[in-house]
């Protein structure tokens, strides 16, 4: 057997668009062939690092890590290496290099980072600008760039590449010999690499469709790197057989030296995956950081705080049994040396909260009561049931996880706030001290970029390739195959020429490749001091120093990983709230609302969801009808059932059934009836899992979390499995109990949901909810100008109709920037009612939001800038169309649209413009026509440059009709993307009364089975994956008075999939199906375009008389 | 430029070829002047690849994979230089005599 080989040059996927394998499959191949270490040194990054660390800690191979960098020039690149220790070193360097000016090595940069350059080890390979000295012949210029970065590093090499390349240039055994000839010339150290980028050769067309992408052109011999496929991961045989080639070619016996050089090379730079890597590791804030001076005071810090949140929030024997738990989490914290962390999260929360920004926990850290105390969270844990456990326990060495909600609009005011916190501002600085960035996220290919990636590289056209990757569902990229055979719409295309399926092939081979870096679009990680020695920073598209790690890795080095998201929801309340204070002059702190309102349930019950938090979607409207919520408890089962894993497993029709009384609750063991009586038997959250474990087998709770966590595996389960029936029968259980607590147990623990987690999203339904309910215009108002939900505007508009609200068109004086909430007398219809159903009792009481107007906003106007809005704006109030003309600086086409939406009717009194010579909107046109002649050019309009001497044009009636209604509607979705001053589906009412079509209100009535027709306009199309794998598509109609859901299964697809993705009205037949006490839908049976059906039915009327 | 390639019969006993027929006769390789591989341009052979790689079936490419030899070989002392090559995928000798220098 020969002696295992080092590879101190491997490119993986990391190198972006160049290497073909993911570390771990390199990782797994050099364990394959016996290798102890192994260097992963990808192109300009080092993003693959942890991965390959635990690769290599899982394989039990020595990590090695460098990077292979561009150095004084774009074309000549090094590879540098971490000696074993100074890992940071490399990291500072690297973040040194992407920080800076230049973005490539040089020496300026090398002299300025010397004290860490100093610790790196440099390879000079065949892409070196020494190799190419050599391959010119020229020695002397090589041993001058030798010696010229003799000083700079810890020490330099000469890397013997030879893919046995035809001729004497790089990657040819010839130039590899002469580079080992002349290093021992000059007595350097030589030694050998493959500097491979692929896993085996079979991989080389996969390195050259990435060399096209790269590149940005089609695949050709001048563009792809590779002459032959010799730069794979090869076997120590393999390395040796080069050795001995290169080195007899140079003229020496074998190639012994070489290979021990390598070796030698290869132990210098061997790091440990805890101490250099970091793997492991925990680094938190120091207690400076959060205001204390060492760790005692972080403790006493914390129990501070804590206190005092506790006198605030509770009273009598609830704060007894507070304090107590209190202790007790304070004990794990401590045991864990968490305090910073919990003092380091609720600063940021307090920064947001300075700010005056809405934020919310979200999360299992919804499940400790510190979290409660400090303020992260706003859910009291106790009457919930929430455990501290399921978030975070001593038997758990990683840092817990938790993320905050905020207002999307000013998530990066929060940022900017965290930075000047936590971040050293000069970030090109060789020893910069900040303790925090941004988070970096890998971006794999997927289908769609696969192919067309692979596409472009085969030169397939553009269109063909374009209509293939829009069709593609966001699916792996090896699945596409398969995803083709199932999309009926994609059958036109021809997919089997040997062209396509070498690109769909090529494409799959690509499947989850890493493509480029991007920022995480929420995490924040903050660490101690060292930051840039756990990690290499660059700075991100944003403009953030981002952490080159995701944020597994960036968790799995103990940093502390924050989610900040933005939530528009957060946004959307937190205008209402201004909106509320600003029209009726309520302030209303929604943090302290009483989460008992019968009124909010019954709007939840009434499943009129629209935009309210989680509970909107047509899915969640048919489940919020069947539960019938009553309580913030009803309201985190509902959340927790919504997910994939309930709705696979069924969980949801017993829960049902035995809440609609149909089903007696099932009942195991008297001891298990107190933890699922709010569950009605029915195991839904980890919480339960873990208490059941917990009292079956008499451990503590934290124990029986990390069981519930060993459920998640087969292997897993199984040791779980051999420790509970014997624990749990020795506690006097009998057999037949335990093992049907075991079934339950096995069955629903992969898809229990953490109930923390799903009271913390309770929280802003129900807020949102109560807002709906008791401030109407002013939550819709807030979801106007946020849009927070999945619904287009115009269906939210709608929305404020059903409840008699007014909708003011936009006014050049009026309307701002966004959606404004008025007073009005204006007469509106009823707002919508219950149906009074005998089966849930008494009637809903729901709002009616009618003396409420919503004012159209500006920032809606189609082609309208910012810049333009706070012209207008600033300019207010305008006598006339030709004094806003001179003054707004609204763009012609601004003014043009503003005219047709009617912002300047109540300007010119066009309310009475349907009477014989009233000036109308036409006049209006019209009127800034001759406005623009007379200024001569259009640049000048607006511009404020009217000629002087010159009096403006006069205003006056041509004679011209007036828009009619449709025309209105049809500017006012042209200019707005809304249907304004009526529902789209009035121009259809006489059709669908004519045909019988059922308005989505009277759609209860009707009974199950029936056959109807709805029309309506699409607000939502979604193929959700289901159990069966068979693909249904979700069809969500409005038609003013509310949705039609229909339902399409493949039998319908294949007539109608094409009609559903491409057109916006429709006529629908469906059969009624019942899902509850309120839900409703339809399975379709059927689908037509509305306008078409309308169209003959219209030329039909035309001609009966006729005919008749 | 060398002739077209001709298939051959090469004694390769370690991988490496020593002796081979060329036009009846038998030669002896005294020694490899050098030795290369080449592959690519599997781009250009997607509407007539039916040449797979028989030992990945995976894979659809046909990626042109060879190795190739430039030999010093004689038949009785007649010494003439030689490009011996190897089609790796289908394991077909090929031959070109070839005067090009190094």
């Amino acid at each position: 057997m020969s002696t295992p080989f080092t590879h101190l040059h491997t490119a993986s996927g990391y190198s972006f668009k160049y290497g073909t394998a993911l570390p771990s499959a390199l990782v797994q191949r050099a364990a394959e062939f016996g290798m102890h270490s192994l260097a992963l040194t990808d192109r300009d990054g080092m993003a693959g690092a942890i991965r390959f660390a635990q690769s290599c800690e899982a394989h039990g191979i020595n990590p090695i890590l460098g990077v292979n960098l561009s150095f004084l020039h774009k074309k000549y690149r090094v590879t540098l290496l971490a000696q074993s220790g100074h890992l940071a070193s490399l990291y500072r360097l690297l973040s040194g290099i992407n920080l800076g000016e230049e973005n490539i090595l040089t020496f300026p940069l090398l002299q300025r980072f010397a004290e860490h350059a100093s610790k790196v080890l440099v390879l000079h390979g065949p892409d070196s600008q020494l190799a190419n000295a050599l391959a010119h012949r020229r020695t002397d210029e090589a041993l001058s760039i030798y010696n010229s970065t003799r000083e700079l590093f810890a020490d330099q090499a000469l890397e013997i590449v030879s893919h046995q390349v035809r001729g004497d240039g790089p990657l040819s055994t010839p130039l590899a010999a002469r580079m080992l000839g002349f290093a021992r010339d000059h007595g350097l150290p030589a030694l050998l690499t493959n500097a491979a980028r692929m896993l085996d050769r079979s991989d080389g067309p996969v390195a050259d469709v990435l060399d096209a992408t790269r590149n940005l052109v089609p695949l050709h011999h001048r563009h792809t790197e590779r002459r032959n496929s010799e730069g794979y991961f090869k076997d120590s045989p393999s390395m040796q057989r080069i050795a001995d080639e290169v080195a007899r070619a140079a003229g020496e016996r074998n190639g012994r030296t070489l290979l021990a050089t390598t070796e030698q090379w290869g132990q210098r730079t061997v790091l440990s995956v805890r101490r250099d890597i970091g793997i492991g590791e925990i680094h938190l804030p120091e207690p400076a950081m959060v205001g204390a001076k060492d760790r005692p005071e972080l403790i006493q810090l914390l129990r501070d705080r804590c206190e005092s949140g506790l006198q605030r929030r509770y009273t009598g024997a609830l704060s007894v049994q507070a304090a107590e738990r209190l202790e007790d989490e304070l004990a794990t914290v401590r045991t864990l040396g968490y305090e910073s962390y919990f003092l380091a999260v609720a600063d940021v929360t307090t920064m947001a909260r300075d700010l005056d920004i809405r934020v919310s926990a979200r999360g299992s850290g919804a499940g400790s009561l510190i979290c409660y105390l400090l303020g992260i969270s706003g859910v009291e844990p106790m009457a919930y049931g929430l455990l501290m456990e399921r978030f975070c326990s001593t038997l758990r060495h990683e840092l817990p996880d938790i993320d905050i909600d905020v207002e999307s609009a000013r998530r990066l005011e929060i940022y900017d706030a965290v930075f000047n916190r936590y971040a050293d501002p000069d970030w090109s600085k060789p020893n910069n001290q900040s303790r925090c960035a941004t988070v970096a996220m890998v971006e794999t290919y997927r289908a769609r970029h696969a192919i067309r990636d692979v596409g472009a590289a085969l030169g397939i056209p553009p269109i063909e390739i374009d209509a293939i990757a829009k069709a593609l569902p966001h699916i792996r990229a090896r699945n596409i195959s398969k995803a083709l055979e199932n999309l009926p719409e994609l059958r036109s295309l021809n997919l089997t020429t040997p062209l396509m399926k070498t690109a769909i092939e090529l494409a799959g081979r690509l499947d989850g490749l890493p493509r480029h870096l991007s920022m995480h679009p929420c995490a924040v990680a903050l660490s101690d001091i060292g930051l840039l020695d756990h990690a290499p920073i660059l700075r991100n598209a944003s403009g953030y120093p981002m952490v080159a790690f995701d944020k597994d890795d960036v968790e799995a080095i103990g940093l502390l990983k924050l989610d900040i998201l933005g939530v528009r929801m957060q946004s959307a309340i937190s205008y209402a709230l201004s909106e509320i204070e600003r029209v009726d002059g309520d302030q209303v702190n929604i943090d302290e609302i009483p989460l008992d309102d019968k009124k909010t349930f019954d709007l939840i019950k009434s499943a009129r969801t629209l935009g309210i938090f989680q509970v909107e979607s047509p899915g969640q409207r048919e489940l919020v009808g069947k539960l019938a919520p009553n309580s913030f408890g009803d309201l985190i089962i509902d959340i927790s059932l919504f997910r994939p894993g309930p709705v696979k497993s069924d969980m949801i029709t017993p829960f049902l059934n035995s809440r609609q009384g149909l089903r007696k609750r099932s009942s195991i063991h008297r001891d298990l009836e107190p933890i699922l009586a709010e569950t009605e038997g029915v195991v839904v959250f980890h919480e339960q899992v873990i208490r059941i474990i917990a009292i079956m087998s008499g451990i503590t709770l934290a124990e029986a979390d990390e069981k519930r966590r060993d459920l998640g595996t087969i292997d897993g389960q199984q040791a779980v499995c051999d420790w509970f029936y014997p624990a749990s029968l020795a506690r006097g259980y009998e057999y037949s109990v335990v093992n049907e607590v075991w079934e339950v147990l096995r069955a629903f623990a992969s898809f229990g949901f953490c109930k923390a987690h799903a009271a913390a999203f309770a929280l802003p339904t129900y807020q949102s909810a109560w807002l709906k309910t008791h401030h109407t215009a002013a939550f819709i108002a807030g979801a106007l100008t946020h849009d927070p939900g999945m619904y287009p505007r115009r269906l939210i508009l709608d929305e404020a109709r059903q409840w008699g609200i007014a909708i003011a068109p936009v006014d050049i004086n009026i309307s701002d920037r966004s959606y404004r909430v008025e007073r009005t007398d204006l007469i509106t219809r009823a707002p919508y009612q219950a149906p009074d159903l005998p089966s849930t009792g008494a009637a809903l009481s729901l709002p009616d939001a009618r003396g409420y107007a919503i004012r159209m906003a500006l920032s809606d106007l189609n082609g309208i800038s910012d810049e333009e809005i706070s012209t207008i704006l600033a300019g207010r109030p305008y006598q006339d169309l030709s004094d806003f003309v001179r003054r707004s600086g609204a763009s012609r086409p601004v003014t043009e649209s503003l005219i047709v939406v009617g912002a300047f009717d109540t300007l010119h009194h066009l309310e009475n413009s349907g009477t014989a010579g009233a000036i109308n909107r036409r006049d209006l046109l019209l009127h800034l026509q001759d406005l623009e002649r007379l200024t001569g050019s259009r640049k000048n309009l607006g511009n404020g440059q009217m000629t002087l001497g010159l009096l403006p044009p006069a205003l006056s009636a041509s004679g011209l009709p007036d828009l009619t209604a449709s025309e209105r509607v049809r500017h006012e979705i042209d200019v707005m993307g809304m249907d304004i001053s009526s529902h789209m589906m009035e121009f259809y009412g006489e059709f669908l009364n004519e045909i019988g079509a059922i308005r989505s209100s009277e759609l209860i009535h009707q009974r199950a089975g029936a056959s109807v027709l709805v029309a309506g306009v699409k607000v939502a199309l979604q193929t959700p994956p289901v159990r069966s794998g068979r693909r249904v598509m979700f069809l969500t109609l409005d038609d003013g008075y509310g949705c039609n859901d229909a339902t399409f299964f493949e039998d319908v697809q294949n007539s109608c999939a094409d009609l559903l993705y491409r057109s916006w009205l429709f006529l629908v037949r469906g059969e009624v199906r019942r899902t509850g006490p309120r839900g409703i839908s339809l399975r379709a049976t059927g689908a037509w375009e509305l306008a078409i059906e309308h169209e003959k039915w219209r030329s039909l009327r035309v001609c009966e008389p006729l005919s008749g | 430029m060398s002739t077209a390639p001709l298939p051959i019969r090469v004694l390769a006993p370690e991988g490496e070829p020593t002796e081979f027929l060329y036009k009846g006769r038998r030669f002896h390789i005294h020694a490899i002047v050098s030795r290369w591989r080449e592959s690519g341009g599997w781009w250009n052979r997607i509407d007539d690849g039916n040449r797979h790689d028989p030992a990945n079936e995976f894979s659809i490419f046909d990626d042109g994979a060879r190795a190739i030899w430039r030999v010093e070989a004689a038949p009785e002392g007649a010494m003439t230089t030689f490009e011996i090559e190897r089609d790796e995928i289908t394991g077909t000798w090929l031959i070109r005599p070839t005067s090009r220098p190094l």
